[in-house]
């Protein structure tokens, strides 16, 4: 058991490199290696493949057990599923990609960066698709690209999600798809319990999500206040980075931190104030604040677009240029 | 029981395919693909077929509301050139998958792609 420090995407680079086999266990999730390839990830955040095949009944979840525990220890779980039938191969390719995404997009996010490293444990469903490490982490930055070109406050992700206050028939166009998924929006799930819930994956929940709060049919929070940053403290052992890769890894906007984050409860990257995306549509009821009040209503605005701003925000703006230029150069 | 590669193989014997790819159109992610992208690069494809997809299957003008799981069976795009062809892939589990060929328009029939690229699509789920 090695502990690592660096950005989880960082790391398990490096473990590829180094043709490495075993389980890298980090805050926001556990990546499984097998001679250099990523063969599963597994994240707390994310829709894991037993939620997936069992919520929409394909497989049993007595199935599903008795396969875990007959063929687990063996690392035989997935092929066992196709030969006895439960399964087509295909289902489980297509199941098992979209759930190591998923929980590789929550994993490689998470901003803690420290984890352990146990050389030779394995998974136990045994290898189905083999994915390189570059290729896990580029996904993983287009990923979280994708969500901020959507609606740039994460606090949704996270946050349980509360139906808004739109058009009554902005809902009657949305879809069964859609629709079911607000039904469950009860204001204390949240996008990750709802994907469970539907069976669906967490990360395109989280899509839905953030563009049904970009409509106005799901509030979007407030974000979090600002917090002292933590004291930083020296990692015990540096290990020493490959030449060539950014000191700070995966520069993670996500949410999913189990540390206090300073720069990351400021509200990221918001739309420019003067042109928010859905300005027309802002009610009377709609409160701004003036750099240096205090806010009266800590829940307001219920609109999306009209987040008060703070006067933070010209540093928040320039900061998150220069990440948007680093990230670029990655 | 066919995996994705052996899909995508499979797909590109169609008469004058230039390229496929399965593309996952609820993140915009490729899971594969062979031969070429329209513009040679897979990536950017999928994107673009993301943005296609979810276009026609979110729309209640053109989407089925009655059947959330398959909203729509295909789509075909037709250039000067070529055929795109989209193959909405059915699964129990929850996916918006699609498959995507890129059809030479001369050397192909749309016919009869149209009809390999379902039978693909279905056998890719069914085994």
């Amino acid at each position: 058991m090695t502990a690592t420090v660096g950005a989880p995407g960082e790391t398990v680079e490096r473990l590829a490199a180094a043709g490495a086999t075993g389980a890298l266990r980090g805050a926001g999730g556990t990546v499984y290696l097998v001679e250099g390839r990523v063969v599963h990830v597994e994240s707390g955040l994310a829709t894991g493949l037993a939620t997936v095949l069992t919520a929409c009944g394909r497989v049993s979840p007595a199935t599903w057990l008795q396969t875990v525990r007959a063929y687990g220890p063996e690392h035989r779980v997935g092929r066992m599923l196709v030969e006895r039938g439960h399964l087509t191969r295909g289902e489980l390719e297509l199941c098992h990609l979209d759930a190591l995404y998923d929980a590789a997009f929550f994993t490689l996010t998470a901003r803690t960066t420290t984890g352990v490293f146990e050389p030779g444990v394995r998974h136990w469903l045994g290898p189905v698709n083999l994915v390189g490490a570059r290729a896990l982490r580029r996904e993983t930055v287009r990923r979280r690209d994708l969500l901020e070109r959507i609606w740039p406050w994460p606090q949704v992700d996270t946050s349980p999600v509360r139906p808004g206050l739109a058009d009554p028939r902005a809902r009657q166009r949305l879809g069964p798809r859609r629709c079911r998924l607000l039904e469950l929006a009860d204001g204390r799930r949240t996008p990750a319990d709802i994907a469970r819930l539907l069976g669906r994956s967490a990360f395109a929940t989280t899509v839905e999500i953030r563009r049904l709060a970009a409509s106005g049919l799901v509030e979007t929070p407030a974000p979090e206040p600002l917090r002292p940053a933590p004291p930083l403290t020296r990692p015990p052992r540096p290990v020493p980075q490959p030449p060539g890769l950014p000191s700070a890894g995966l520069p993670s906007r996500g949410p999913w931190s189990s540390e206090p984050r300073a720069f990351e409860s400021a509200p990221a990257a918001p739309p420019p104030p003067g042109e928010p995306r859905r300005a027309a549509r802002a009610g009377p009821g709609l409160l701004r604040r003036n750099p240096g009040e205090s806010l009266a209503h800590p829940r307001q605005p219920r609109h999306a677009a009209v987040h008060p701003l703070s006067v933070h925000d010209p540093d928040v703006a320039l900061l998150t240029r220069v990440l948007t230029a680093l990230e670029d150069r990655l | 029981m066919p995996g994705i590669d052996e899909c995508l193989s499979e797909a590109m014997s169609i008469a004058g395919a230039r390229g496929v790819s399965l593309i996952d159109w609820s993140s915009g992610l490729s899971l594969g693909q062979a031969g070429t992208g329209p513009n040679g690069d897979h990536e950017a494809v999928a994107a673009e077929v993301t943005d296609l997809a979810r276009a026609a299957a979110d729309s209640p003008t053109f989407a089925d509301p009655e059947d959330p799981r398959t909203p729509l069976r295909d789509l075909i795009l037709t250039a000067n050139a070529s055929y795109h062809l989209l193959c909405f892939v059915d699964t129990v589990f929850d996916s918006r998958l699609v498959l995507y060929l890129w059809l030479d328009r001369a050397a192909g029939n749309l016919a009869s792609a149209r009809f390999r690229l379902q039978a693909l699509a279905e056998e890719l789920v069914l085994g």
